[in-house]
């Protein structure tokens, strides 16, 4: 394998090899400007796909940023969030008039080990920055943008949840990457769970719900599919993007997003009480309605 | 259980889940969905030797907040932290999810009169977000809700209510901040990193989570106030959170709207002057920031009551809402 190093900490690589060569503008969403000052941790803009046009949101690990000493190595601070739902914003802006069908793709080059932690993270609203990044894509999905993401490198819970979680489709690259995704690594599920580490390893060897890694992920529903070959981003990019553009054209919306994944999950025999719980409390509240809605 | 009238008078801070579920809806009007009687537990649990618990740490139902029929979530702290797992996460989503249907039938039946009518949800959170037990299921209900909250956007309004002693964290601590309305008690926390975690990531120097004053002045009630993160402040009693809900039931929706933090390019942009304030402030404490915003002697802040507080307390001004 060419790329025996894996992609993690690469994201600027990977832009490089998804996008068509010389395409790529940073901070631009066709005329609109994103301040180039802000998250250097992000990196955002636009690049052509076979020509094309398509808004790519990155990690850049290799940048630190100079103001929140809490952002390296592809951490999500404020402004990277920040900056990361201004392009999602532009990117509805800049088709506002167009229809459904062409609206622009949204690509997510997924390579993050966390949200920032820290004080002044805590008293200015982190959680705000991460939420607000994550209802602005939700936003753009529901308005016909396909937004397809794809793991490089790292996911790690609430990293993903804020750059991931939210596209219509979730791609990976297979393990022998050094993919990661998980919530946290088993050490430290073991002190806070107070669980011997021996049985969280022999657990995580066959259990979707709880073990770390791009396979088990697939099989609860979160990744669509995995990529073998760095080479093959691109098209297999493309072929989800056009996959999703035809599921809403026909108003299958249900189908993709994080409610599409949890069908997906119930498919693969990773989730399956989740739809019990539903049916259940929709049955339950059938029974009651009317003296609730006509009080 | 504590009577309905009992309740209102019950510290929040020390009621369990069920019992702010029935106190925070009209006397009498609360019935659960998937209690504890239906026995759905986490299925995942057994197998790390964990107990398991009937509601899996979650009350969800309906109550009326006059005509309206409010979805009540609200989690349970003693059971394992409130953490959000497979069934835990499914409950909290499908309330949503309902409160949306019930949105489309009260439209449909009374086209003219159903803001009246309308549904809203009120969501209890006492949580640090993703259950480590099931943490990959976890994670994916999370992304689940906020998908959820989108689809609410301009229909019906999700309301937080932060007041417990675990708070409101990790996960669960964005989803709290993208609810159109937070309210929350002095003892009520919010945030996205717990002191904990912070402490360990970036050492005692940054963060000394033993230190419960610094705790509550970063994430308490009356810093989120101040922030404009929670729009309310309230007092420790399950009567102090329902009066502010039947408060917020009498506003029109388009002013509720106003009272978000996120969700807008316009709010980002807004988020991002704080940011940059952040910066230039360079705070080290939020009493700084306190500070900045007029409070003249922002230690005073820290042990005044309620009341004085919401009386002399100068909050961040907003350009928008």
């Amino acid at each position: 394998m060419d790329y025996e190093q894996g992609m993690i900490g690469r994201g600027r690589d990977a832009l490089e090899m998804i996008f068509d060569a010389d395409s790529i503008k940073e901070n631009l969403i066709d005329d609109i400007q994103i301040d180039s000052e802000i998250g250097p941790g992000a990196v955002v803009g636009t690049g052509l796909l076979d020509g094309e046009k398509a808004t790519f949101i990155a990690n850049d690990a290799q940048a630190i940023n100079p103001r929140f000493n809490v952002v390296y190595f592809g951490v999500i601070g404020m402004e990277e969030a920040y900056k990361m739902a201004l392009a999602v914003y532009n990117t509805m802006e800049a088709d506002k008039d167009k229809p459904l069908e062409q609206k622009r793709p949204l690509v997510l080059i997924v390579d993050t080990p966390g949200n920032g932690p820290g004080k002044t993270e805590e008293i200015f609203g982190m959680n705000k920055a991460t939420g607000g990044y994550q209802l602005a894509l939700a936003e753009a999905r529901k308005l016909g943008h396909p937004i397809v993401a794809m793991v490089i490198g790292r996911a790690i819970s609430g990293a993903f949840l804020c750059h991931g979680l939210q596209a219509d489709q979730i791609l990976a690259l297979d393990k022998t990457f050094g993919t990661m995704i998980h919530v946290m690594p088993l050490t430290s599920i073991a002190r806070i769970t107070k669980i011997d580490i021996e049985r969280l390893e022999e657990l995580s060897k066959d259990n979707p719900v709880f073990a770390a890694g791009v396979d088990f992920f697939h099989k609860l529903g979160g990744v669509e599919e995995i990529v073998n070959k760095v080479e093959d981003m691109k098209a297999i990019i493309k072929k989800h993007i056009a996959e999703v553009r035809e599921a809403k054209k026909a108003g299958q919306a249900e189908k993709l997003g994080p409610w599409g994944r949890g069908a997906l999950g119930d498919e693969r025999g990773g989730r399956v009480v989740r739809k019990k719980i539903i049916e259940k409390m929709t049955e339950e509240y059938n029974a009651v309605a009317d003296k609730y809605l006509n009080a | 259980m504590l009577s309905w009238d009992e309740l209102q008078k019950a510290k929040f801070t020390e009621t369990n889940a069920r019992e702010r579920a029935f106190g925070l809806v009209d006397k009498g009007t609360f019935t659960e969905f998937v209690s504890p009687r239906d026995r759905m537990p986490s299925p995942h649990l057994p197998v790390l030797g964990e107990a398991i618990g009937y509601d899996d740490g979650v009350v969800t139902g309906i109550g009326l907040i006059g005509k309206r029929p409010v979805f009540v979530v609200s989690q349970e702290g003693r059971f394992i932290g409130g953490a959000v797992g497979e069934v835990h996460g499914a409950k909290m989503v499908q309330a949503i999810k309902l409160a949306l249907k019930a949105y489309e039938d009260v439209k449909e039946k009374y086209p003219d009169s159903y803001e009246e009518r309308l549904p809203a949800v009120v969501i209890s959170f006492e949580t640090g977000g993703v259950r480590l037990h099931e943490s990959n299921a976890g994670l994916l209900a999370h992304a689940e809700v906020m998908d959820q909250i989108q689809d609410a956007r301009g229909k019906i309004p999700i309301i937080a209510v932060i007041g417990s002693k675990v708070g409101c964290f990790g996960g669960m601590g964005f989803v709290g901040a993208a609810t159109d309305v937070v309210i929350m008690s002095e003892q009520g926390r919010l945030g996205l990193t717990g002191p904990e975690v912070i402490e360990q990531e970036m050492g005692k120097d940054e963060f000394d989570a033993s230190n419960k004053a610094l705790v509550f002045r970063t994430t308490g009630g009356k810093h989120k106030y101040i922030m404009q993160d929670a729009n309310f402040l309230v007092k420790d009693t399950v009567g102090g959170f329902y009066q502010q809900l039947q408060e917020v039931m009498k506003l029109p929706f388009a002013e509720i709207e106003k009272f978000r933090r996120i969700g807008s390019k316009e709010l980002v942009e807004e988020q991002l002057e704080l940011v940059k304030l952040a910066v230039e402030l360079g705070a080290k404490d939020s009493m700084d920031v306190w500070k900045y915003y007029g409070n003249e002697d922002p230690a005073k802040l820290v042990d005044m009551g309620p009341e004085e507080f919401l009386k002399v307390a100068k909050r961040r001004e907003r350009k928008l809402g």
